[in-house]
């Protein structure tokens, strides 16, 4: 059975390229592929589950790949996992051809999603962080094509942000796992636990707290979450319900790896989870309370159930060997979030194909007598405010008690637990915030009427939906009750099958999911939701225009993290251009106005000056020494014998001249003459010399021949 | 162990031989001036290059002196793991290039002399790559300076003859740094020739252990020149782009490493990393190439025109291979090894594909090429895929050297030894700005760009096999890098 986990990642990336060469002959053909491939690869990871169930763990190696190799197991929390995976794909793939009917790209599309599946099973099969971070990194690169699919402005510049922080966490992440790699010598999960049982825990803060650094940006924790509440929106909503529901998933796979094996049990690392946990979960609800976007609104939603499930880690560490409610806890929250995600992200999209809007004001009303929708997004609704006999009640009482537990362990010990209860007041708020936005939702599209274009909604009550994806809404809407209603059956079992992978213990006694404690838990939440709904958002985020109350965005606009800290002018200008302006000094450093002009000039000077020494020296002696001797008499032709000898003779010519020679003067000047026959006698003598070399030359030549003739 | 070595192999000389022959029929005979039969000949000559490489790799352990400049200085050829290397993945990249130029060099005039040079700087890398004595590398370090200017300035534009002027002044300072620490070497060591672990005679050295570090200091920053290291890159942005694509991409993959290959013999067969272990030198090493790795980078995410930012990229990404080096690590001396093998794959890749967008489209900025994913798909999608490799993303082959250089610096005994590691991450955010900043853009020109406005382009299958045999390469490396690591280990376990 070890090729069903290849078999399980490589079969839709092998499925990405046949999809694409079938796309480009037949769309309908490709659209029948990929729902038979994703059918196939959710019967797979049912047989995964089924191996889980009997308790198997399968193991797979592909030694030397890509140097450490890669290392996958299926044990029960890993089956679940992609089987959640594989079944959301298969929905959310049977309601994308009526969603991208109109589309552009959708090739593209198709080819990227499949990619992106086969990366996330990588992810959530893998053994070892090094096979986790290869394929979570395939993942965030094939997941942009879907934040930028529509390509529209906005769309691209969610898509920079949401690629910036995937390059920036991977990257973060990598330095984290060189370090434990550095001090372990090994990345597999089993070594991690090991380690942070026998090294000091201080070592491995810093490598532990980068490696969940990148798995943490993609889970969208506080501050981290910048990009998601866009990221999520402009996506295709298929695409929205993965990224959301899965993808985020992923992330929170890397935080566990760290939390549960390298800081098992560590107190102070769970601090610090609980708090960040705690600030994503009240952000989120805060942001999806004024959101007047549907798809943002589920969006923030999404952050905040994250909040949630962190809230959980966190709880696990700080619980120690009391942590199996929070570790079923965590495990069903995440499970109910990715189900009830895809049910509402398609609900949001049914709602999109058929307007192309998104806003509160533009598709109010829509829903009105639109009975497969309304179900549909009703279960959703009520599963993630956690009522009762829905799936969501169930997990976050869990999580609710185990802060409850937490609380009460220090109060035993006598400690101070004023801090928890605290957090256990924002969890309950929490809840109420998420009630109330879901009723906002859920009044805006279903009970209000639209001022301007009901009567054309209504008209839109038959063939709004497909019958595939009618299928693909229901199927994914009515598992939510079933599993809220079934909860000592259903989540018990799956609780059971995955906590061995967070190391959680079994509970001491069977759980009372519809204990007074945790009914009362989910009433306070409800009443503080409806509270929050009718005495907050009708009156302050909403207000009257021309007759009609319309919902208003009443978030700053300037309170936008990433655009205060990443995108601001200050960060953009300052911060990048001075070290662009260092780099640039240092680039032109060898070729700089310094090395080019100064120097030389330098050198220049110091060159003349030393030229100009002796010079100085002799201006120095004539001015001084040799001021008043007469320079030497220089000869105005030739050498000083030729000249003197010439004037001799001269003078003597000129005394013939005048006596003896009166008839015949002599008109040689002698002084000339003199030197010319120097010059000539020199000449000859030169070459006088030249020749006897060369005849010499010569003639040992022809003594060297004649030697050699002798001597051969 | 000392194994008595055949010093006579003629084999090894063959493929320094052939290219020179081919060079020189392409450039002196008439018949060749035909472009089929050039083109023939061309091939001809690259393929046999390789052929004859294999046979040398394939070779054991031999040598052979082709004269002695002095009685104690040898010019020799000699085959080791380093050189088998070299050798290998150069003449592989030759071929691809030149079959790749065949296409490109059509809007290019003066093919003749451009082919004969290009064969005739192959000659030289080659003889680089198999030879066996510090003077024997500098002979042909200087001829293939020499040799290869007269491909940066093949364009006679005024901007690539200064370009050129340029890079020969740079190259002729770095190699004056060079011969002159030859000079200091044979001095105080017992031989020229490259020993693995160093040469330096222990008796001859001490107490002159100041000047031979300054030396050693100088002479690989006299190296580090044709590695574009900071601060003596200047030429490299300029050379680099100036050149036909072609060109670019052998000077900027290839003609870089062979500085890294003179540091390489200097610093492990001459010195020994034993000697440079802790001093001064090896941290101002490290330095110079951190700043380098950042440097480059944030230039290259700055610069707006596309061969530029990849003749910056280069900066960066040599100094990667300089940074393993220095650690004097087994693990940063292999992925160093495997860093200079995979930038060549991909760098040669990302100006293949910058020459195919030029030659096609005649965009030479970033900005123009919105859409250009539409237009060549085939060309970009190896553009993408070298670009991932090149960051470090897996499953591509920059991953996997990634992995060894910065195990390499954290291996290192200084308390600062996690900042190299963190610069090359920097860096890699930076390469993914500006990489994929072409890619996006590309292929997401945005929904207001008409279908109709983005004719296709794609280049022939003379241009598109070279591209996507490397950008397979690259993939491959990084999946299946095996065969590969285990090769450079047992280079890095014989000198460290």
């Amino acid at each position: 059975m070890h090729i069903l986990l290849p078999a399980l990642v490589f079969l839709p990336m092998l499925g990405a390229l046949i999809s694409y060469l079938i796309g480009r002959k037949s769309k309908p053909g490709r659209n029948a592929f990929v729902c038979v491939l994703l059918t196939a690869e959710c019967l797979l990871a049912v047989l995964g589950i089924y191996q889980a169930i009997l308790g198997r763990e399968l193991t797979f190696t592909w030694e030397g790949f890509a140097g450490l190799g890669l290392h996958f197991r299926l044990d029960g929390f890993r089956a679940l996992y992609t089987l959640v995976a594989a079944f959301m794909w298969m929905m959310t793939g049977f309601f994308s051809p009526q969603y991208f009917a109109h589309y552009h790209n959708r090739n593209r599309y198709y080819f990227f999603t499949l990619m992106t599946l086969g990366a996330t099973a990588g992810v959530f099969l893998s053994d070892d962080l090094y096979t986790t971070f290869i394929f979570f990194e395939i993942m965030s690169f094939t997941s942009y094509t879907w934040v930028a699919h529509e390509e529209t402005p906005g769309a691209m510049r969610a898509a920079e942000t949401y690629l910036g922080i995937a390059v920036v966490g991977g990257m973060v992440t990598l330095m984290g796992l060189f370090m434990l790699w550095h001090k372990l010598g090994s990345l597999a999960f089993a070594d991690l636990q090991k380690a942070g049982e026998t090294l000091d825990a201080k070592e491995l803060y810093l490598p532990g707290a980068l490696v969940m650094f990148g798995f943490a940006a993609k889970a969208g924790m506080f501050p981290l979450h910048i990009w998601l509440p866009k990221a999520h929106p402009v996506a295709p909503a298929p695409a929205s319900a993965l990224l959301s529901g899965v993808l985020t998933k992923a992330g929170i796979f890397g935080v566990l790896v760290t939390s549960c094996n390298l800081f098992l049990h560590n107190g102070a690392w769970g601090n610090v989870v609980l708090a960040l946990g705690v600030a994503t979960m009240f952000g989120g609800a805060l942001l999806a309370m004024f959101s007047v976007d549907l798809k943002r609104t589920l969006a923030c939603s999404s952050m905040s159930q994250i909040g949630f499930i962190l809230v959980g880690v966190g709880m696990q560490c700080l619980l120690g060997h009391h942590n199996a409610l929070a570790v079923q806890g965590t495990l069903l929250h995440m499970v109910n979030h990715s189900l009830i995600k895809l049910c509402l992200f398609m609900a949001a999209g049914a709602v999109y194909m058929n307007l192309h809007k998104l806003d509160l004001n533009d598709i109010r009303g829509f829903g009105r007598n639109k009975i497969v929708l309304h179900i549909a997004f009703l279960m959703g609704a009520l599963g993630i405010s956690g009522v009762p006999l829905w799936n969501g009640y169930i997990s976050k009482s869990l999580l609710h008690e185990s802060i409850l537990e937490y609380v009460e362990l220090l109060h035993e010990q006598g400690l101070s637990a004023a801090w928890y209860s605290a957090t256990e007041w924002i969890f309950v708020i929490t809840g109420g915030m998420t009630f109330s936005y879901m009723l906002k939702l859920y009044f805006a599209l279903f009970w209000e009427k639209n001022a301007a274009r009901q009567e054309e909604f209504d008209g839109m009550r038959k063939g709004y939906l497909r019958p595939l994806s009618i299928f693909a809404l229901l199927g994914a809407a009515l598992i939510l009750p079933a599993l809220g209603m079934l909860p000592s059956i259903l989540m018990t079992g799956i609780a059971e099958l995955g906590q061995g992978f967070m190391h959680g213990e079994s509970p001491a006694h069977a759980v009372a999911y519809f204990s007074e404690e945790n009914l009362i838990g989910a009433a306070k939440s409800l009443v503080i939701g409806a509270a929050l709904y009718l005495g907050v958002i009708r009156p302050f985020l909403m207000e009257k225009r021309e007759g009609a109350r319309v919902y208003v965005n009443r978030w700053p606009a300037w309170l936008d993290l990433e655009n205060i800290f990443i995108r601001s002018d200050f960060t953009q200008k300052y911060v990048c251009g001075c070290i662009t302006a260092v780099s640039r000094f240092l680039d032109n450093l060898a070729t700089s106005k310094f090395f080019y002009v100064i120097v030389p000039a330098i050198i220049t000077a110091v060159t003349r000056c030393l030229d100009e020494l002796m010079d100085s020296v002799a201006v120095l002696l004539s001015g001084t020494v040799l001021s008043k001797k007469k320079t030497p008499h220089l000869p105005p032709v030739g050498t000083r014998v030729t000249y003197y000898l010439g004037c001799a003779l001269n003078a003597v010519a000129r005394f013939l001249n005048r006596t003896v020679l009166r008839r015949h003067p002599l008109h040689t000047d002698f002084e000339y003459r003199l030197d010319v026959d120097k010059h000539e006698a020199g000449q000859t003598l030169g070459m006088l010399t030249r020749s006897v070399s060369f005849g010499l030359l010569l003639m040992s030549v022809g003594l060297f021949i004649t030697c050699w003739y002798l001597l051969k | 162990m000392e194994t008595v070595m055949n010093t006579g192999d003629w084999l090894l000389a063959l493929p320094i031989l052939i290219p020179v022959i081919g060079g020189l029929l392409v450039a002196f005979v008439k018949a060749l001036d035909d472009m089929r039969l050039r083109r023939v000949a061309v091939t001809v000559t690259l393929a046999a290059t390789v052929a004859a490489v294999l046979a040398v790799i394939l070779r054991g352990d031999s040598s052979l002196t082709l004269f002695n400049l002095t009685p104690t200085i040898p010019v020799l050829l000699k085959i080791d793991n380093i050189g088998r290397l070299y050798s290998g993945f150069i003449s592989l990249v030759f071929l691809c290039v030149g079959i790749y130029s065949f296409e490109y060099m059509r809007h290019e005039k003066n093919e003749k002399r451009f082919y004969a040079f290009y064969l005739f700087t192959l000659a030289a890398l080659m003889g680089l790559s198999l030879c066996g004595t510090i003077v024997t590398l500098y002979m042909f370090y200087e001829a293939m300076t020499l040799l290869s200017l007269p491909l940066v300035t093949h364009t006679q534009t005024k901007e690539a003859v200064a370009a050129g002027i340029k890079y020969l002044i740079y190259s002729v300072i770095g190699a004056s740094l060079a011969l002159a620490g030859i000079f200091f070497l044979n001095r105080y060591a017992d031989t020229l020739t490259f020993t693995a672990g160093g040469v330096l005679n222990a008796e001859k050295v001490a107490g002159h252990e100041g000047l031979l570090l300054t030396v050693l200091f100088l002479m690989v920053l006299g190296f580090s020149v044709k590695a574009g290291m900071f601060p003596l890159h200047g030429w490299l942005p300029t050379a680099h782009p100036v050149a036909p694509a072609p060109a670019s991409a052998v000077l900027s993959g290839v003609i870089t490493k062979a500085g890294v290959l003179g540091i390489i013999r200097t610093v492990y067969y001459l010195a020994g990393p034993d000697f440079l272990r802790g001093t001064w030198v090896q941290q101002a090493w490290l330095i110079l190439a951190i700043i380098t790795v950042f440097l480059g980078s944030m230039l290259a995410f700055k610069e707006g025109v596309f061969k530029k930012r990849l003749a910056y990229s280069t900066v960066s990404q040599v100094s990667y291979v300089l940074f393993g080096l220095f650690t004097l690590t087994e693990w940063g001396m292999m992925g160093a090894l495997l860093h200079i093998v995979f930038h060549s794959i991909i760098k040669n890749t990302l100006f293949m594909t910058a020459g195919a967008v030029i030659y096609k489209t005649g965009k030479t900025k970033v900005s123009e090429l919105t859409g250009i994913g539409k237009q060549m798909p085939v060309a970009m999608w190896c553009y993408t895929i070298v670009s991932m490799g090149l960051i470090g993303i897996p499953p591509t082959c920059g991953f996997i050297s990634k992995w060894y250089l910065a195990q390499g610096g954290l291996s290192m005994a200084y308390g600062w030894n996690w900042v190299g590691p963190a610069v090359l991450l920097i860096s890699a955010i930076l390469t993914a700005g500006y990489l994929f900043s072409i890619v996006i853009r590309g292929f997401f020109p945005g929904n207001t760009v008409q279908p109709a406005d983005l004719p296709k382009a794609e280049p022939t299958a003379v241009m598109l096999v070279p591209m996507l045999l490397l950008a397979a390469l690259c993939l491959l490396f990084g999946m299946f890098p095996g065969a590969l690591t285990g090769f450079v280990s047992s280079i890095a376990s014989a000198v460290l």
